[in-house]
């Protein structure tokens, strides 16, 4: 895959992100609290196959997502690479789906880590209840107030947490004295159809990695986007596989089927020193995803609203410019889906939902790319990807593969509540942009046709034969 | 095309709606920015600055270094001052390209839809 120079993007600003900041906000948009459930679940010493193999899968994703973010340098790529792509009723019906799992990875966290807080502090499950509400009410109080992690702390944050998880994952694996049992063979006591799943639920081990490419604005070179993006594929192949086998090596199946697996490796590395620091690093993986999250979601609501594809009251801002209303309604979305996880206990039906979105939007970049590259054969591409007919349709292929798999399985059984959730959210998007978006574009339109221009019209041509500027109408 | 004259007409009127809007003035506390703007059809460069609340006029130029660079066509420059453009939806489009950080890219807009609410 070629990778070329350009013009900077955010060359010459004051406040400019460099290759650091870039991979870890890559790596922190994707390491999730959640991240540790989902390497629990990838069972065996050999577990680490899985995350590779779905490492190489998402370098597919990297390929795909570098060459239309060259194409598209903005925070709105998505919006303008899929409605380039397709029917934009279609584009959008799958942008909303896709924020879906904004919504569910921040619910999750909050769960998760409410439920650990209540576990180390000696308190009933129950207690995880008021702690999660607690938990989203500060975010979305901090993000209507504006606040916001700068750059370095961000980085110090996301840094941290990868080195003290390996720290943590390496002391646990020696710890444990025993040797790899069947590190070698994924398949040993286990399905193919259970590889295949068990690669779907790496696949999200990496999910919103590609979100990074909404600050493409304001880096300081371009080519720092799709570079730091691999070099965040690569941290996250090496400590995802790393927790993944340290998890299923020396924790038991009630540790690895708990809320929080990550304290008991934790525990199993340090003692109760080891359950702290977890607990720790579990919380600032959620205040990354909190803030990351809420700030991602909320303004491209903003935009989308503001573009007249939402509602316009999803645009109206505090005095801090913040959008209140989709920090708001997200806090409350995240909250209740919260609460029914901890209510069910239904933890991997969430994670079985994230992978199969996420493979669902991997898919859905291939098909842009094969699709631009016939639409817009002459638009700069600063990134190629090689043979993009090839590993486009492998990865439309693969992807929707997984997508699949990921959505009617769930802890390697049979079940379809996640392909339910997909589809009521799928339907509820398609519902609105085909029932309720027209309604709001005539709207719009009225009141912009009622408003009518104000610029004034400009003076006639200074002489005959001089060619004087076009007339600018004039509104009332 | 717009001509210089007509962007700085435009702006004049943006620029006095916007520092009688108290509210806007709120939402400018403590954002001290510069701002560039660069006309691709024209290749006219212009530099706003916004300093304790309150817009500055606009100069030619784009000296000195820029917390946010706005790159549009002279006409939706134009039609962006006078309010008769949504920034948003030609942002959406991509024929409103931004170089800065998200924050200073969403005060901008808040500032492009608060000074004509009254519309």
């Amino acid at each position: 895959m070629s990778e070329p120079e350009t013009g900077a993007t955010g060359a010459g600003l004051r406040r400019a992100l460099g290759l650091r900041t870039v991979v870890s906000t890559s790596t922190g948009l994707a390491f999730a609290a959640l991240e540790y459930l989902a390497a629990a679940g990838l069972a065996g010493d050999s577990a680490w196959i899985a995350v590779v193999t779905a490492g190489i899968l998402a370098l597919l994703a990297w390929g795909c997502f570098s060459e239309l973010n060259g194409m598209f340098p903005t925070a709105a790529a998505i919006r303008l690479y899929m409605k380039r792509s397709m029917d934009d009723r279609i584009a959008l019906t799958i942008t909303l789906s896709y924020l879906m799992t904004i919504v569910l990875v921040i619910a999750a966290d909050a769960f998760i880590v409410g439920t650990a807080i209540a576990h180390v502090l000696g308190q009933p499950t129950w207690a995880a209840v008021p702690i999660i509400a607690v938990l989203l009410g500060l975010a979305v109080t901090s993000n209507l107030r504006g606040v916001k992690v700068a750059g370095g702390v961000q980085d110090v944050a996301t840094y941290a947490v990868l080195a003290l998880t390996t720290v943590v994952a390496v002391t646990a694996l020696i710890r444990s004295h025993r040797a790899l049992r069947f590190p070698l063979t994924p398949l040993h006591g286990h399905h193919p159809g259970d590889l295949l799943e068990a690669v779907a639920l790496g696949v999200f081990l990496f999910s919103a990695f590609e979100w990074v490419t909404t600050n493409a604005e304001e880096v300081r070179r371009p080519r720092d986007i799709h570079r730091g993006m691999l070099i965040a594929l690569a941290v996250l192949v090496v400590v995802c596989s790393l927790i993944t086998v340290a998890m299923s090596h020396v924790l038991d199946h009630r540790q690895l089927g708990s809320a929080y697996p990550q304290l008991a490796l934790g525990r199993a590395a340090f003692g109760q020193g080891g359950l702290w620091l977890m607990a720790a690093v579990t919380a600032v993986t959620a205040v990354n995803t909190f803030i990351g999250g809420f700030i991602t979601a909320s303004r491209f609501i903003y935009a989308t609203a503001r573009e007249g594809s939402l509602p316009p009251v999803l645009a109206r801002l505090n005095d801090r410019a913040v959008p209140w209303v989709p920090v708001v309604a997200l806090g409350v979305l995240s909250l209740v889906v919260s609460l029914v996880v901890e209510a069910t206990g239904s933890w991997e039906v969430l994670v079985a939902v994230g992978a199969s979105l996420e493979a669902m939007i991997y898919a859905v970049a291939a098909f842009c790319v094969i699709r631009l590259r016939s639409r817009l054969p002459d638009q700069a591409r600063p990134f190629r990807l090689a043979a993009p007919r090839l590993l486009g349709v492998t990865g439309i292929v693969v992807f929707g593969v997984l997508a699949a798999t990921a959505s009617v399985s769930v802890a390697n059984r049979f079940n379809p509540v996640p392909l339910v959730v997909i589809a009521l959210a799928g339907t509820g998007s398609a519902l609105y942009v085909l029932v309720a978006l027209p309604r709001v574009q005539a709207k719009a339109e009225a009141v912009r046709a009622a408003r009518g221009r104000r610029r004034p019209p400009r003076a006639p041509a200074s002489g005959p034969g001089e060619p004087g500027p076009e007339a600018v109408p004039s509104g009332p | 095309m717009a001509e210089r004259d007509e962007i700085f007409e435009a702006y004049a009127d943006w620029r006095q709606r916007c520092n009688e809007n108290e509210r806007l003035r709120r939402m400018l506390r403590g954002w001290d920015r510069i701002v560039h703007l660069v006309a691709i059809d024209t290749g006219d460069r212009f530099t706003v600055e916004i300093h304790d609340q309150t817009l500055a006029e606009l100069t030619d130029g784009a000296e000195v270094t820029a917390d946010l660079i706005v790159t549009a066509t002279s006409e939706d420059f134009a039609d962006l001052f006078w309010g008769d453009l949504n920034p948003s939806e030609k942002y959406m489009s991509g024929e409103i390209t931004l170089a800065g950080a998200q924050g200073d890219v969403m005060r901008l807009d808040a500032m492009s839809m608060v000074a004509f609410l009254d519309r």
